[in-house]
């Protein structure tokens, strides 16, 4: 609902909804203010909701990738806090996500700090959310969820006691296994706890013992975090907001220098960094760099950047200024302590340097030709990287053209003097061609094991002008049958 | 100048003083620029400083569409001739032109393995990387294909870049029309011309007709040509039979 409002999608007045098929029909799963006013539930059938208000309810489609990706989205804001963000899975219904403030909390002045800026800036960007700090995630989790207040800091070791009142819903369980500890009147998770661990199992299954025990601490969860735990990266936030791009350069050549030392001792350089820029009213800029090959001076990734942010000019838009930059490398490889000592070759690194340059600043890549094992002249040859090394091209003693063209283009009115011999005379791209001197033929065969097709007759060609063609007969060719001739490419 | 330590007390005669500023400037001339001789002693002595002068853009062009792979085969010639002096790769950036086909770059004694090639998205992205490869210089060698002649600004631009480096700069143009004035040092109007057959009935080498149109500080002039790969060197045919008329149109 919020992911609509927020997107300006649902303009109109009136209650809206989304409605997502369930069993038995269409079922609302997301209900705003004023449809939660007219007493409806997330869960109800649609129709039977139309049935019973009067007035007209606004529905739109779920979508849950769109909503997936505005919850990642999210989560890359909230990495503001911590580096190890989780989005909720499915036990958790997927509208939430957790952050693992562990050992970062004393940068935002302490917890009950980070949980009022988190809950301000939250607010602030009109995101309802309700908020719970605990010492674990499924403590956090039933708090968030059926607590009384939001947001809820609980202090460590005293996660028990605030346990003890919530419904058993607030467990992360089936709604089956619930609504079943609910008819035995264990309605709260006080009660569930009480109980004997074997007779709990035994009826139940192992799930509600696992998310006590995760509530409880008792067994540890691990997150899974929306990106791998970066451990290169920084970050760092402004008391002025910067805006202007040598600002956004110098911080991004600060946030590098910080990295490149720990890059150095684990003998890596970046290949990829991603460059996130948090904009004051809470969107992310963020610009990727992609290197040729692993890179770890600071002034080299500046002036990478630079020229991006030129690339961007206005695009960047600043708004009212940037906060918070923050610098993460995104793909690591090996790299030699002194890359310029290996193989000897300056000019190498060089060219590496304008390969980088001109990928940041035209989005183009440099390549280079590669020949192919095939003897079919389309497919005897391929375009690559300009990384990978040189291949020695195979001595063909016939001449090949110098430019052949993607498609061969057909040549008509073509008159030979011979039934198997060169044409005299033919017309290609609107115009006439007299054969002077005609080389050939060579014979191509196709590769049977890829297509079915005939075998060609290539005739290297000049014209009475000069031009120098490259011909083909195509197939075999009789009475019934006449050649088809078609132009293949180009000699100088 | 007027403080130069070498200028007379009083003024010298007219002539005297023609002739100093003639003498400084060829010294400056000669000091400032690198050549790449086209090894065609005929079109060296033609050309002001006996070659390419290495720096500044020269244009080729294609005299009729259907020649832009002539057009094409003098640069590649001409970058085949560089690389065989020099270390080093040579970049083909390309907006909308065929690539250059690996088995076929051996008849012009190009070894593909050297060349690097951007596909490039309109002719404002190939004058961009052009100036990143003379920034960068590390380049022996430096194509670029275009579609329309270059823009003034872009000449400029490639000039100054070119201060810092020296890789020759050819410009491959896929339109034939007059083009208007840019910093480009030469432009060169190419097209295909009959080569004649070897004695065994193969067809001889590629020859070009090719008409210099536009040249600082010097003149223009037409030669037909032929490219030996073998040697990387462009040289005048020789006056076969067939070819005497051909042959006999190129001025000496």
């Amino acid at each position: 609902m919020t992911r609509l409002q927020r997107a300006g999608l649902a303009p109109e007045e009136g209650p809206h909804a989304v409605a997502a098929i369930g069993s038995g029909g269409l079922r609302l799963v997301a209900l705003d203010e004023q449809a939660r006013a007219l007493g409806l539930a997330v869960g109800e059938l649609l129709g039977r909701v139309r049935a019973r208000i009067g007035v007209p309810l606004r529905v739109h489609p779920a979508e849950p990738e769109a909503e997936r990706d505005a919850l990642h989205r999210l989560c890359r804001w909230a990495m503001r806090y911590a580096p190890i963000v989780a989005p909720f899975g499915p036990a958790e219904g997927c509208h939430g996500l957790a952050i693992d403030i562990a050992g970062a909390s004393h940068l935002h002045g302490g917890e009950a700090a980070l949980l009022d800026d988190l809950a301000g800036r939250l607010a602030r960007s009109r995101i309802p959310a309700r908020i719970a700090l605990a010492d674990t995630m499924g403590a956090a989790f039933a708090l968030a969820r059926s607590g009384r207040t939001s947001p809820a800091l609980v202090p460590p070791g005293e996660h028990g006691a605030h346990l003890a009142p919530l419904p058993v819903e607030a467990l992360r369980l089936d709604p089956e296994v619930a609504a079943g500890l609910r008819r035995l009147g264990l309605r709260r998770i006080a009660d569930v706890e009480a109980l004997p661990r074997s007779g709990l199992a035994r009826r139940f299954g192992l799930a509600p013992l696992l998310r006590l025990d995760q509530a409880y601490g008792r067994r540890a969860e691990p997150l899974a975090p929306l990106d791998e735990a970066r451990s290169f990266s920084a970050a760092r936030g402004f008391l002025d907001p910067i805006g202007r791009q040598s600002d956004v350069i110098a911080a991004a050549r600060a946030l590098m220098e910080e990295i490149a030392p720990r890059l150095e001792r684990a003998g890596l350089g970046a290949c990829a960094l991603r460059l996130s820029l948090h904009r004051v009213d809470g969107a992310v800029r963020t610009l990727e760099i992609g290197l040729s090959r692993p890179e770890r001076s600071p002034e080299r990734i500046a002036g990478l950047i630079a020229l991006r942010l030129e690339r961007l000019g206005a695009g960047l838009d600043a708004g009212f200024g940037f906060e918070t930059a923050d610098l993460a490398v995104t793909s690591a490889e090996p790299m030699a302590e002194k890359q310029a000592s290996l193989g000897g070759s300056g000019a190498g690194e060089r060219v590496a340097n304008l390969a980088d340059t001109i990928a940041q600043r035209i989005g183009r890549r440099l390549q280079r030709l590669a020949p192919r094992e095939s003897h079919v002249p389309e497919r005897a040859e391929g375009i690559v990287s300009w990384v990978a090394p040189p291949l020695p091209y195979p001595a063909i003693l016939p001449a090949r053209p110098l430019v052949l063209f993607a498609r061969s283009e057909a040549a008509q009115d073509v008159f030979a003097t011979a039934p198997d011999g060169p044409p005299h005379r033919f017309r290609w791209r609107a115009r006439e061609y007299r054969v002077a001197r005609a080389e050939g033929p060579e014979r191509i065969a196709p590769e049977w094991w890829r297509e079915q097709a005939e075998p060609r007759d290539y005739y290297r060609i000049e014209c009475e002008a000069g031009r120098r063609l490259w011909l083909y007969r195509d197939g075999p060719h009789g009475q019934e049958r006449p050649a088809a001739w078609f132009v293949h490419g180009m000699f100088p | 100048m007027a403080q130069a330590p070498t200028s007379p007390p009083k003024p010298a005669s007219p002539t005297d003083r023609l002739a100093r500023l003639r003498a400084e400037l060829s010294a400056e001339t000669s000091r400032a620029v690198a050549v790449m001789p086209l090894g065609h002693p005929v079109i060296d002595a033609h050309l002001p400083s006996g070659g390419l002068s290495l720096g500044p853009p020269h244009e080729i062009v294609p005299a009729e569409p259907i020649d832009a792979i002539a057009a094409l085969a003098f640069a590649l010639a001409l970058c085949a001739r560089r690389l065989a002096e020099a270390q080093g790769e040579a970049m083909i950036a390309s907006s909308g032109h065929p690539l250059p086909y690996g088995h076929g770059l051996a008849s012009l004694g190009l070894n593909p393995g050297r060349l690097l090639l951007l596909e490039a998205g309109g002719d404002g992205e190939v004058f961009r990387a052009l100036e990143a490869a003379l920034h960068a210089n590390c380049l022996s060698a430096l194509i670029g294909l275009v579609g329309e002649g270059m823009p003034l600004k872009a000449g400029r631009r490639l000039q100054l870049a070119a201060e810092t480096g020296e890789p020759p700069l050819l410009l491959v143009l896929r339109q034939a029309g007059p083009g208007l004035p840019n910093g480009a040092a030469t432009r060169w109007r190419v097209a295909a011309a009959p080569a004649g057959s070897d004695r065994f009935g193969g067809l001889h080498a590629p020859r070009w007709r090719v008409r210099l149109e536009r040249c600082r500080n010097g003149r223009g002039g037409s030669w037909l040509v032929e490219w030996d790969s073998a040697a990387n060197r462009l040289h005048l045919p020789e006056r076969l039979a067939d070819d005497a008329a051909a042959a006999g149109r190129a001025r000496p």
